[in-house]
């Protein structure tokens, strides 16, 4: 039996308001236990994509459906405790420490009051640890550098526990050696939290390496296929260099 | 003395709110134009004889803050940048100001004695039915702003950063902008339009409290606020108590204005 569908997209239309489109409406079905990486030219929709499914920005037209339902009818709270999208640019809080930042996430399960209980600490420790942050734990946000910031980020929506985790270039500001690691992690997540992750990347080796599979937006359509087979079905020409 | 703790609380919170919404470490009621707001409706009240005892002129200072409110929100959401506000807000300090002598010029001696005595600022002056209806505005501000805890907590990361969090940001960010207008007004209604509290205590609690936790920041800086005008209130009543104020609040905002500097604020 196939894993569950946790994010669906029937005939999904994205774009800025105004009715103006990025690309051709498409379908689409992120599984638990997948990662799939989303590729394509700057500008061409991606982060766009990704806000639209993390229900940031309303689509123009056709649906997202969340667990089933319609990602419009899931409450604020509720929907944040199952799809969060990781981005990498984000003003710098002053004074914030990087263990209260990670604590963030738990803002979802908090009560009227935005109180933590002990269980929440402990989540957002495992998430600090999961994702290499420990050791700065106390440090003031700002004073990261970008590498270790991105790591940051990633720990706040461990935090959040959603089982839909959705990265916004997560390794551009990333060495290699941080970048496999980053890629690791994702695996780890789909293979033994059941999650399902869309990733964003400029990286067709990482995305061949790591993804189950390839969704790319090129030339005003969004495609999709098999990770191993994306390369021979032409998905991956527009990254050739002529 | 109940003065002193309610307008120190009412202008720390409101002016912890408003750095918080605003993302910007300099706002505060004074600075934003709020308080001149308040002023303003104040002066509307007690100069041009709109006088309805206590609950009409804090409401007349409420809606001039609330007024300014609004024009400062419109305003962030087509600037970026930090400074654009802070100018903003002293812009419409200056055209509040302006209007106000106007209101002075035709106004009689008598009227006239009351509102310079109110804009001397001072906490002595709130009788003690009147602390009633003050204590009562506080509260409202403080259930407006407290309620809405999960927002400030995340608001410092921006809007769309909160709104992943679950945050119903429009609704929150208009609770808490009443709020800390009603405090901000509540504040100068009674005790004159009163400086540097709002902007300085913030960081004084962000000092001694070390955390960005709202939950911990709020009752921290009424905590800051309220010290730090009962010991204001301790000087001789010669002593302007905006004069007392600014003695302490200008090192800090100076501080900040340096740290900033080394953060890349500006």
């Amino acid at each position: 039996m196939a894993a569950d569908v946790l994010l669906k997209c029937e005939k999904l239309c994205v774009g800025y308001g105004g009715g103006s489109t990025l690309f051709e409406p498409f379908d689409f079905e992120l599984r638990a236990g997948e990662l799939v990486g989303l590729m394509g030219v700057n500008g061409c929709g991606k982060s766009t994509l990704l806000k639209t499914l993390a229900g940031l920005v309303p689509q123009v037209s056709g649906n997202v459906f969340l667990d089933g339902s319609p990602l419009q009818s899931w409450g604020a709270r509720e929907r944040a405790r199952r799809v969060g999208l990781v981005r990498m640019s984000g003003s710098a809080p002053d004074r914030m420490t990087v263990r209260e930042f990670v604590g963030l996430g738990r803002s979802p399960y908090s009560g009227f009051l935005d109180g933590r209980t002990a269980e929440d600490e402990r989540i957002v420790d495992d998430a600090m640890q999961v994702t290499d942050v420990s050791c700065f734990a106390e440090r003031p946000f700002s004073e990261l550098s970008d590498g270790e910031r991105s790591r940051v980020f990633l720990a706040e929506a461990v935090a959040q526990q959603v089982n839909v985790l959705l990265l916004d270039e997560p390794n551009a500001f990333l060495d290699i050696p941080r970048s496999h690691a980053l890629f690791r992690l994702l695996r780890k997540f789909v293979e033994t939290r059941e999650m399902g992750v869309v990733v964003s990347t400029h990286s067709v080796e990482y995305a061949e390496k790591f993804c189950d599979r390839i969704a790319v937006i090129d030339g005003g359509r969004f495609r999709v296929a098999p990770a191993s087979e994306a390369r021979n079905l032409g998905l991956l020409d527009w990254a050739r260099a002529e | 003395m109940c003065a002193a703790v309610l307008a120190g609380t009412a202008l720390s919170v409101s002016g912890l709110a408003l750095q918080t919404v605003f993302c910007n470490p300099l706002a505060g009621p004074f600075v934003l134009g709020i308080s001149s707001g308040a002023s303003l409706g104040v002066a509307l009240s007690l100069l041009a004889g709109f006088s309805f005892g206590n609950f009409g002129v804090l409401g007349a200072a409420a809606l001039g803050a609330s007024v300014v409110t609004i024009i400062v929100m419109w305003v962030s959401g087509r600037f970026r940048n930090v400074g654009v506000l802070l100018i903003v807000g002293l812009l419409l300090g200056y055209l509040i100001d302006a209007v106000v002598s106007v209101l002075i010029a035709g106004s009689e001696a008598e009227a006239l004695r009351v509102y310079v005595t109110w804009s001397m600022g001072s906490f002595g002056r709130v009788l003690l039915d009147g602390v009633w209806v003050f204590a009562l505005a506080v509260a409202a501000g403080l259930v407006l702003i407290v309620v809405s805890m999960r927002y400030l907590n995340a608001a410092r990361l921006g809007d769309d950063f909160a709104r992943g969090l679950g945050v119903r940001v429009e609704l929150s960010k208009k609770c808490v902008l009443l709020g800390a207008s009603i405090l901000a007004a509540a504040g100068t209604a009674f005790c004159g339009p009163v400086a540097f509290v709002g902007i300085a205590v913030p960081h004084l609690a962000f000092m001694l409290f070390k955390t960005t936790d709202h939950r911990v920041l709020v009752p921290g800086a009424a905590l800051c606020g309220t010290v730090l005008c009962l010991l204001a209130g301790l000087f001789p009543v010669s002593v302007p108590l905006n004069a007392v104020l600014s003695i302490v609040g200008v090192p800090v905002v100076f501080y900040v204005l340096v740290r900033g500097s080394r953060t890349g604020w500006w």
